[in-house]
């Protein structure tokens, strides 16, 4: 999966590029195609090179969306990739209450 | 640092269950829930649930969610709402925002309880404002009275597209048409067919082209898909609709146990990414444990034992119960779940292609195709029989764990037996007394009361009937097929309500006899 | 458009009406319901508008994950309005872009 010297082709546009994928970031399919072609193969990647999911919703909506497109850019099933990192905080949070934090409360 | 015996993140149907039964144990609890109400999901399901007694079959969602809660208050268990779990650490910390600050909890065990999410697709459109999940839906009529709008185009055939559509519906909404890009209807055969003969329409192999609209939905138009789910050019249909509601599926949403280092296996059979768990729900980390949604994608009845389970599990681990009282309430709990993950919807048979009955009957396949079993393929199912005088034609055509109608009837005029996915069948020999108890237990409500020959060239037929406004004695109006086709003239002889019944009123109406086993649902005439 | 009497649950329990303003314009609302049901019930659609492509949108999820239906609400902005209680005399303004930016993005 991580071997970047694999040959996934050429970026060929595709007539629904601009369709808006991350709702939150306004990610678009194209977008995420062409980052997979920048040589970002994990999801982790995507995510971080193009806010995919890093939104106010968290990926919530669009994570499995960016998973399905990404796969079949690289020829692969969709369970054949590892999911993002999962990490605290899960929810979008203020940074105020973040630091509100009552350890002995 | 505050302790708890057993922190539960989620007080939907599984979370709670955990929690009563580990309070039950004599554990001191907690739950956390993102959400202003306790419940999850189970407050916007109105409609019966199936199975048999034990999971409380026949029963609407809403009041076994009310139950769950009193039995969970009733035990001392500490809900706290608006909480959010933000994190989950392997030596079983919690990080939770409440009001304004986050606190650290630490837990002996830990319940994911997370639930789902819903998956979306993507059409040129699908932003816009009118396009909504369908879970929104629910939400905007069963909790807070509202219409999610006055035309609505369903996508999505599993349960939540039919039984969202049936309740689109009964809160007074046009559902213009249901489509699916799958080629067959992925839910319940008996949630389609109570939809399609109130005259929706089904397109199934048809996927959203575009929605129309500037600032909100003015329209949608659909479109047949070939093999590779491209739309064949010409084969686009245009509504009119202000709301697109969509019903593609749910994913577990698992990501706690993902960050707190769980074994996770992306599993198809359990419609996503899930925590492993043994048979008590604990995950590869000792204490933590996972039930419902999170751990795989099924019916809320389901969700409600595998949280009874984990909440017996934890229990004995602590020692607040022996291996052996464990391993015996397990044993039961197991059983019943085992009673529902049978038949042709079960975990196991997700993408299968089905084409005959446990009882060797052939399924039908227009309900497969367009959401209603087709005049010539309803005979040959052992529900549906010919008799003089009343009696019960039960269209119940595919093996799904469910069996209220069995113990419905007082005559005992319908026989499922110990199989609780057999097809029910009618003893010929018992009389129907016409009492209607079957059809008002039916959560399919797949039964009707026939009387195929009053006497005077017409028949009688009672039908299940949750609609408002609730048509009177001597209403005039249509009969409409299974199909939801105007078929003849149909006048209301008789409606029946009792509490018993519990809001399916019983709507007895005349039609000419040969219509007897066409006419399957009632429209009152506009009235002047 | 609210449901008057449900076939299944009756009548729904409501708070007493009380008035907000959306944009300025007086609205009524039930007290304690969230706000995005009284704004659907007096016939507002588009909660926001987006930051890149300045895009319409309302209510997508209705329970508090997509955040689509974010507005800004007594001048604070984000607030996810399908899961935020209306109150008396609150103040609910279409969201542009990220929050309280003029167009171009430099605050306001």
């Amino acid at each position: 999966m991580n071997d970047r010297s694999r040959d996934i082709g050429e970026f060929v546009p595709q007539p629904d590029d601009d369709m808006i994928v991350c709702r939150c970031e306004e990610i678009t399919k194209g977008e995420i195609r062409r980052a997979v072609h920048d040589g970002m193969f994990t999801l982790t990647e995507i995510r971080r090179y193009l806010r995919t999911g890093m939104g106010l919703c968290q990926g919530q909506t669009c994570t499995k969306l960016v998973k399905a497109i990404v796969s079949r850019e690289l020829g692969v099933r969709p369970n054949e990739l590892e999911p993002a990192t999962g990490r605290a905080p899960m929810r979008p949070i203020e940074m105020k209450i973040l630091a509100k934090d009552k350890e002995d409360a | 640092m505050k302790r708890y015996d057993m922190i539960i993140v989620g007080a939907g149907p599984a979370g709670l269950s955990a929690a009563i039964e580990a309070a039950k144990r004599g554990m001191k609890v907690v739950v956390y829930d993102e959400n202003a109400k306790p419940g999850g999901q189970l407050f916007k399901q109105i409609h019966k649930f199936f199975g048999s007694k034990e999971h409380k079959a026949k029963i609407r969602g809403f009041h076994i969610g009310e139950e769950l809660l009193a039995e969970a208050n009733s035990l001392g268990v500490e809900v706290v709402l608006n909480a959010i779990v933000i994190g989950l650490f392997p030596e079983k910390e919690v990080t939770v925002k409440i009001d304004d600050h986050v606190e650290h909890v630490k837990g002996d065990t830990v319940l994911i309880a997370t639930g789902a999410s819903e998956n979306m697709v993507t059409f040129p459109g699908w932003t816009l404002p009118g396009v909504i999940g369908a879970g929104a839906a629910q939400t905007m009529m069963n909790l807070h009275g509202t219409l999610p709008g006055k035309r609505v185009l369903m996508l999505g055939s599993g349960n939540v597209g039919l039984v969202v559509s049936f309740q689109l519906m009964q809160a007074g909404c046009e559902v213009v048409a249901l489509a699916d890009a799958a080629p067959r209807v992925g839910g319940y055969g008996v949630h389609a067919a109570k939809v399609a003969r109130c005259g929706v329409p089904f397109y199934l192999s048809h996927t959203i082209v575009k929605a129309d609209g500037d600032e909100y939905v003015t329209g949608v138009t659909i479109g047949e898909v070939d093999k590779n789910w491209q739309v064949i050019p010409g084969t686009e249909k245009h509504f009119d609709v202000d709301t697109i509601c969509l019903a593609v599926g749910l994913s577990p949403m698992s990501k706690l146990a993902d960050m707190a280092g769980c074994a996770m296996e992306d599993n198809p059979a359990k419609a996503g990414f899930v925590p492993t768990v043994d048979k008590y729900g604990e995950t590869s980390i000792s204490g933590i444990y996972a039930a419902g949604d999170v751990s795989g994608i099924e019916e809320a009845s389901s969700a409600m034992i595998e949280g009874r389970i984990a909440g017996i599990a934890a229990a004995a681990k602590l020692g607040f119960i022996s291996e052996e009282e464990c391993e015996a309430e397990v044993a039961k709990q197991e059983t019943a779940l085992d009673g529902l993950r049978q038949g042709m919807f079960a975990p196991g048979m997700r993408g299968k292609m089905i084409t005959e009955t446990e009882e060797g009957v052939e399924i039908s396949q227009n309900l497969l195709k367009k959401g209603f079993v087709a005049d010539e393929e309803i005979e040959r199912f052992p529900g549906v029989t010919h008799n003089t005088g009343v009696h019960p034609v039960i269209e119940c055509t595919q093996n799904i764990p469910c069996n209220p109608c069995q113990d419905a009837c007082p005559k005992h005029c319908i026989k499922i037996g110990s199989n609780i996915t057999a097809l029910p069948a009618i003893d010929p020999e018992q009389k129907c007394t016409g009492c209607g108890m079957c059809v008002a237990s039916c959560s399919g409500q797949a039964i009707f009361l026939v009387n195929e020959d009053c006497g005077d060239g017409t028949a009688e037929i009672t039908l299940p009937y949750e609609f408002l406004p609730l048509p009177e004695k001597g209403a005039k109006g249509t009969a409409l097929s299974r199909s939801g086709e105007a078929v003849c003239e149909a006048e209301v002889v008789n409606v029946r309500s009792a509490k018993a019944f519990d809001h399916t009123h019983l709507l007895t109406m005349k039609v000419p006899k040969e219509y007897a086993m066409k006419a399957r649902f009632f429209k009152e005439a506009a009235k002047s | 458009m609210r449901i008057e009497e449900h076939p299944i649950l009756g009548t729904y329990e409501k708070g007493r009406t009380v008035s907000f303003t959306f944009d300025g314009k007086e609205l009524q609302g039930c007290e304690g319901e969230p706000i995005a049901i009284a704004l659907k019930n007096a016939g507002v659609m588009v909660h926001r508008y987006t930051k890149k492509e300045h895009k319409p949108r309302g209510i997508f999820c209705a329970i508090g994950r997509c955040t689509d239906c974010v507005m800004i609400v007594n001048g604070k902005p984000n607030v996810r309005t399908c899961i935020t209680p209306l109150e008396e005399g609150m103040e609910v303004r279409t969201q542009y872009g990220v929050g309280e930016k003029a167009e171009g993005g430099a605050q306001k």
